[in-house]
């Protein structure tokens, strides 16, 4: 009977904590802000084909650098292309790139950086030498090296920014698994003879994971910036292939007479990564207790 | 004759997810100078709060919402922040518990000490220097005209918290307020520096607030005690008096619950049950009543929140007297 | 000291052969035949056989790689192959606008960003805090080349104030400035933003440890508390930052020195990539990693200074 009463307590405060968990982060503006503008954004792509007024890809030299009007909501460009469509699809490209960029380097980052902070002794610091020695590297200029190696596809170019932000994801999980390696369930693991390679998979990256994932919600917007910077320098995805990127560089030809194109597309850019910082500082305030623990720090 | 320095229905909180959280509520209390008052009860019972809020240091949001903190009878809290800063440091010196992060790792603690010097006199840069290492040489560290150009790290914790406490009484102020000065020190270490601290309240004849929680520093260093649970005294008076004859439930738990080296082989110890409570949810009535052996509805120990009574030696509990107390 | 010093300078001669390591690899990487592309497609097996043994590519790749690393130590970087010049001749030729480039960037970058970082911490929560960090957001989501586009749009074609291209740097000191103040500004504004951003989180941290809760105790001033007590702990993450930003900022000083048309690394090694020209790529590569790990060494003897317990072992 008590037993099922307190089972009841139990129930009744872990769906408490759950609300209490929900409320910090719909509380929380820029984190709302963050979440509602990235799926308004992964809408817009997966929409793409049915938003887009007109083929982004349709020239139509008769109608070139024409002004925003009903029919071509941003213009057309040089080549007489809808402006608006192709921003349109271009977010399809810059999303791709930050989920992938993100997932390729969060995997490997994750799994070296995991491994180094944990492993101590020579493991650690071979790898730590490596991911410095990485770190000098420009990771835009490595991009733009690794691009130029394997040719400017958007598989490529992903592959390489990827590998480029790696090294920096592997940091910031190495200095969160150096905080979780002397923590008491790490030795008790290891106590009840878990193997290195289990108590890294199974606890150490678990609990490393909440900045990881505030880290790779920026990286996201680094990695789209990157992809954007390449386009721009005529190393990213080939034209005609819409990306802002590729907008922005098409637009500066004709900046002077019609500046809408590369503001628009740049505009494109920064909303882009303006929520998905505001969706990494807003996970980064509501996973980190921090601000729980401060309160308690006053009695 | 007036107190030295003087809390009066001090009541400090931090905004809680249903209104305003009372972590310290209506407590008054008073050190002559030189007198020793102790404040003592376990952590979390709003003791470093209370002599935070009353220098104006409670870190937000947490805010002072009534009572006064009389220094020789001046209101600091209703002095405009630049005056409280003046008289902090100047004419009421804190040291807190920990000597290992009290010191800031990068200047020496010559530097240290002659900031706060310089904050407060026009003095040189020269003078301040030669300053702080006589204080140095006052809280008994050796060697301390060459010590004074060393960092913190060169110290070791015992020395780390004389050079805090040097720190506290370069103006000479009237009232020192320690806040378990010795809970992070090694116990042979503890002594030297609860010595010091008695003698430098002694030869400057200042009052001090000793914040602790072990009665055997009471017994030892302290005049007058306070005895604080949940946020509010709950009984104060002599040391002689609360040793002698504790009142509350609360002061005769904590008594049972240390260890006595004369207490006869097999005497065993009661560890108060339960913790306290959580400062946003508190009992209507005493805020003991849950783990209180004497606790009774008949009395109102659950619904009517108790006041401290008594002469001289106060208590806030709706049974004293009736309770035998076997200390 | 002389214990750091030692250190910080050992570290730096592991790190500039692990960056010859890194770049050597790198560069091989990327597919195609140099001896080819120098000769063209109707060059006979023989010629380019000659030239494969003249660059050492018919050396197994470990060979290869010990003498690259034999001659990088003496500072032969390989000659470019378009050209024929030694590589690193070449770049060294390219490396004065860029480093002015970058230098005055980061000046611009440090001055406006640590102060703001710290009055955002100060008051923390207030309206100032709120603007400047929505100011920093809007800084580090803008992409570098794009807010130089809206500067030379607004600051060169309507305000007509500064020029919009080129870095004239024969034209006397004052047109250099001039030609300068743009890129400048438009780097430093977007590392800026980082660097309040990061000195903001680092002053918040030590405002709240309990040596400065002493000092508030002891009624130090609070501007001494801040400017001075508080600021020299948060100095070590603040030049850590810079050390970051710098390799960050070298990354968009490339198109940043592309959007103005400036001379300099930038277009050296786009040219360069765009030509394979393999030894010139690799050498440019290089150069910008070493003045990373040159700048990271000058931060690490500054922390000696600045943190004595970083002095001993």
């Amino acid at each position: 009977m008590s037993a099922t009463a307190e089972q009841i307590d139990a129930d009744a405060e872990a769906a408490a904590r759950r609300r209490a968990t929900f409320r910090r982060y719909t509380r929380h503006p820029g984190f709302m802000i963050g979440a509602i503008g990235i799926a308004l954004l992964v809408l817009v792509a997966l929409l793409a084909p049915w938003i887009a007024p007109h083929s982004p890809t349709r020239t139509d030299l008769m109608n070139n650098l024409a002004p925003p009007s009903a029919t071509f909501w941003l213009g057309t460009d040089q080549f007489g292309r809808c402006v608006a469509s192709r921003l349109i699809h271009g977010a399809q490209v810059s999303l791709q790139v930050g989920f992938f960029v993100v997932l390729i380097s969060l995997s490997l980052g994750t799994v070296i950086g995991a491994v180094a902070g944990y492993a101590g002794g020579w493991v650690e610091r071979a790898l730590v030498a490596v991911i410095d020695i990485l770190l000098a590297f420009p990771s835009f200029l490595l991009a733009l090296a690794l691009v130029a190696a394997r040719g400017n596809t958007l598989d490529s170019i992903i592959l390489a920014v990827a590998i480029a932000y790696t090294p920096r994801i592997a940091a910031v999980m190495r200095s969160v698994v150096l905080t979780i390696r002397p923590r008491p369930f790490i030795e008790a693991s290891r106590a009840i003879g878990l193997t290195p390679w289990k108590i890294v998979l199974r606890h150490v990256i678990p609990n490393a994971l909440p900045p990881v994932i505030v880290v790779a919600t920026v990286s996201a917007a680094t990695a789209i910036l990157a992809e954007a910077g390449l386009s721009f320098l005529g190393l990213g995805v080939q034209p005609p292939t819409p990306t802002w990127g590729n907008v922005i560089a098409e637009g500066q030809t004709s900046i002077t007479s019609n500046p809408l194109i590369s503001l628009s597309a740049g505009l494109c850019i920064a909303y882009t990564v303006v929520v998905l910082n505001l969706l990494g500082d807003g996970l980064r305030d509501t996973l980190d207790p921090q601000m729980r623990r401060n309160t308690g720090k006053l009695l | 004759m007036t107190a030295a320095f003087e809390l009066r229905g001090l009541t400090a909180a931090v905004p809680g997810e249903k209104g305003a959280v009372r972590l310290v509520e209506d407590v008054s209390l008073s050190v002559r100078a030189g007198e020793t008052l102790a404040v003592v009860g376990e952590s979390g019972s709003g003791k470093t709060v209370t002599f935070t809020s009353a220098l104006g240091l409670l870190p937000k949001p947490g805010r002072v919402i009534a009572g006064q903190a009389l220094l020789e009878g001046e209101d600091l809290l209703a002095l405009p922040p630049e005056q409280l800063r003046r008289r902090r440091g100047a004419r009421i010196g804190m040291v807190f518990q920990d000597p290992l992060t009290g010191l800031n790792p990068v200047f020496t603690v010559g530097e240290q000490i002659a900031e706060v010097l310089r904050a407060h006199l026009p003095i040189s840069r020269r003078e301040a220097r030669d300053r702080a290492a006589a204080l140095l040489g006052r809280v008994q560290i050796p060697d301390a005209a060459r010590r004074v150009d060393d960092y913190p790290h060169q110290f070791s914790g015992g020395m780390r918290q004389r050079v805090l406490i040097a720190m506290a009484i370069a103006l000479g102020p009237r009232v020192l307020i320690a806040d378990e000065p010795t809970t992070a020190l090694d116990v042979t270490v503890q002594a030297q520096v609860l010595d010091l601290l008695g003698d430098l309240r002694a030869s400057e004849g200042m009052g001090m607030v000793l914040i602790t929680h072990d009665l055997g520093v009471v017994a030892r260093q302290a005049d007058r005690v306070a005895v604080m649970y949940a946020g509010r005294v709950v009984e104060t008076g002599t040391v002689e008096e609360v040793f002698r004859a504790p009142r509350h439930p609360y002061t005769i738990s904590l008594f049972r619950s240390i260890p006595e080296i004369d207490a006869p082989a097999g005497t065993m110890l009661a560890p108060i049950a339960g913790s306290p409570p959580d400062p946003a949810r508190r009992p209507p009535g005493c805020a003991f009543a849950p783990r209180c052996f004497a606790v009774s509805d008949a009395h109102g120990c659950r619904s009517v929140r108790p006041d401290l009574i008594g002469a001289g030696h106060f208590a806030a509990c709706h049974r004293q007297g009736a309770i035998e107390v076997a200390a | 000291m002389l214990f750091h010093v030692a250190r910080c300078v050992g570290q730096l001669a592991v790190a500039l052969v692990g960056i010859v390591t890194v770049a050597f690899f790198l560069m091989r990487a990327i597919p195609g035949d140099p001896a080819l592309y120098m000769l063209g497609d109707f060059a006979t097996v023989e010629a380019l056989a000659t030239l494969r043994a003249r660059l050492g590519l018919d050396l197994p790749v470990w060979q290869q790689y010990f003498v690259f690393l034999f001659r990088a130590v003496q500072g032969d970087l390989g000659t470019s192959v378009v050209t024929g010049q030694p590589a690193l001749t070449e770049i060294w030729a390219a490396v004065p606008p860029s480093a002015a480039l970058a230098v005055s960037g980061m000046l611009v970058a440090v001055v406006i960003g640590v102060p703001l970082g710290v009055v955002a911490a100060v008051r923390q929560g207030s309206a100032v805090d709120v603007a400047v960090m929505l100011v920093a957001l809007g800084g580090i989501s803008f992409p570098v080349f794009w807010v130089g586009l809206v500067a030379i749009l607004t600051f060169s074609h309507a305000l007509g104030l500064f020029p919009a291209l080129g870095a004239s740097s024969d034209a006397g000191f004052w047109t250099a400035l001039h030609h300068m103040v743009l890129p400048a500004m438009v780097l430093g504004l977007s590392v800026s933003a980082y660097i309040a951003r990061l000195t903001r989180s680092a002053m918040l941290e030590v405002l709240g440890v309990d040596h400065i809760r002493v000092a508030r105790a002891m009624g130090v001033p609070e501007r001494r508390i801040v400017w001075k007590l508080a600021f020299r702990n948060a100095l070590i993450p603040v030049l850590a930052v810079i050390g970051v930003t710098f390799a960050w900022s070298l990354g968009n000083a490339i198109l940043v020195e592309a959007v103005f048309s400036r001379p300099g690394l930038g277009s050296t090694i786009l040219k360069a990539i765009l030509a394979r020209d393999y030894q010139l790529v690799q050498a440019g590569v290089l150069v910008l990693a070493a003045a990373v790990v040159l700048l990271n060494t000058a931060l690490d003897l500054l922390y000696g200074a600045i943190d004595p317990r970083l002095r001993r072992s």
